[in-house]
């Protein structure tokens, strides 16, 4: 019979780190998919979901069971995949393939074509890359995965205040930037 | 009637807020929640491009290499912290009996003097404290130049083919290199002019091995090698070795 996340967990603690390959195996992809959502790029994604699995590993003992194990990993990943955007915006000033939105956006474009076809996706993810690294998880976390923001906020570890502002900048930032774009809606 | 904030605006968007019973009678409010919806509507997630079948695998190798580099280090880490103790020890030992000896109160002088037979040169307690100390520091460089000289030994035996593991001469290196600062130093201030020399010699050598990854390429072998090779270090420890160890068997001529 196969063994629960929760009694894995209890073998690797026990020392089984054999047991742990499971849970990296089990794990991996829902994990990926999360990190490649907050961080636009597969070899970003790959990074996050190593990192995950390390302080996973080196936090095992603080596991209490409270969250599911899924839930309190696609936390620490999340949190990994922070510290990337994070730190490579203080390296590089900006987040990797974002692209200029004013090139995007030339009055040669038409709005329509833009809205129905791949450039708008690229203007969304230029917009999504001038977002802080809060800005994004929690909009990430809000508009594609559904989570409350009182859950954003224990991920971020802000107030619900807090993290309620941090969506409302997101959303007016990404607002303004896709304006251009969607003139001919709105 | 007061109108939505923005802020509203988006959290009625999320479900986190319902408004329903303004907006049903708002015209303004509703048409600004329509063109919110309208352009957030838009913003998808990018598509996830599946990882290939060998991911899982991939991601255990990576995860699993790197704990085992941990472990390693933290063994590593442990161990050298063992050998700088031992060395801390043996040289508090040396330092606790130069200061004991040096302290001796007159009377226990007294003591040895009258013990000591009429044709029997007089051996003053500080010289033979002296000796004492540098024979037990020659003691312990000699087991030092003797582990040396194995770590140098394996490793310029090495084949440089390939990915070399070098992991074992590695950690011994980083053991070696904390008490070889040490007995430097202790050499140095005893004036042992020639083990503190060797010792200069060996400590960049048991650097560069300490400081290299467990896994060298060919080249990187090769220019450990030839570092030592150049330097003849290997030849060194075994002379002044075999002089260190024939003098902290030896008992010193007694010096009035």
């Amino acid at each position: 019979m196969e063994l629960t996340d929760n009694e894995l967990v209890e073998k690797v603690r026990a020392g089984e780190d054999d047991a742990f390959r499971i849970l990296v195996e089990r794990h991996s992809r829902p994990i990926y998919r999360s990190a490649f959502r907050i961080t636009g790029n597969a070899a970003d994604a790959d990074d996050v979901v190593q990192e995950a699995f390390l302080r996973c590993y080196r936090a095992l003992a603080s596991f209490d069971a409270r969250a599911t194990f899924p839930t309190w990993l696609n936390r620490i990943a999340i949190n990994c995949a922070l510290d990337l955007i994070d730190s490579r915006k203080r390296r590089e000033g900006r987040i990797d393939g974002g692209e200029d939105l004013a090139q995007l956006a030339s009055p040669d474009a038409s709005p329509d074509r833009l809205l129905l076809g791949s450039e708008m996706q690229r203007a969304i993810a230029a917009a999504m890359a001038e977002l802080t690294g809060n800005e994004r998880t929690a909009f990430v976390l809000r508009h594609f995965e559904g989570m409350p923001l009182e859950e954003i906020g224990q991920i971020l570890g802000t107030r619900l205040n807090a993290t309620k502002n941090t969506v409302f900048r997101a959303v007016r930032k990404l607002r303004q930037q896709l304006q251009p774009f969607t003139g001919s809606l709105v | 009637m007061s109108h939505l904030t923005q802020e509203e605006f988006i959290l009625n968007y999320y479900g986190e807020l319902d408004s329903r019973a303004h907006l049903d009678l708002c015209d303004e409010c509703r048409g600004e929640l329509t063109r919110l919806a309208k352009i957030l509507d838009q913003v998808k997630p990018a598509e996830v491009p599946e990882p290939d079948a060998g991911f899982e695998e991939r991601v255990w190798n990576r995860v699993s290499w790197r704990l085992r580099g941990e472990k390693h280090r933290s063994r590593g880490r442990r161990a050298t912290w063992m050998a700088a103790a031992a060395a801390m020890l043996a040289i508090a030992f040396l330092a606790g009996v130069f200061v004991t000896r040096r302290d001796t109160p007159g009377p226990q002088i007294a003591t040895t003097t009258t013990t000591t037979q009429p044709n029997q040169p007089v051996q003053p307690a500080g010289s033979t404290t002296q000796q004492q100390r540098d024979r037990i520091l020659l003691v312990v460089v000699g087991d030092h130049f003797d582990d040396s000289e194995r770590v140098l030994v394996e490793l310029t035996n090495l084949k440089p083919d390939g990915e070399i593991d070098i992991s074992t001469e590695r950690d011994r290196a980083e053991e070696l290199l904390a008490s070889n600062r040490l007995y430097r130093t202790t050499a140095e201030e005893r004036g042992e002019e020639n083990v503190a020399t060797l010792l200069d010699e060996l400590e960049p050598v048991l650097m560069q091995i300490a400081h290299a990854p467990s896994q060298v390429s060919a080249d990187e072998l090769r220019s450990m090698q030839k570092r030592v090779e150049a330097k003849g270090l290997v030849f060194k420890l075994r002379v002044v070795r075999a002089g260190v160890r024939s003098e902290s068997k030896l008992p010193k001529q007694p010096t009035i």
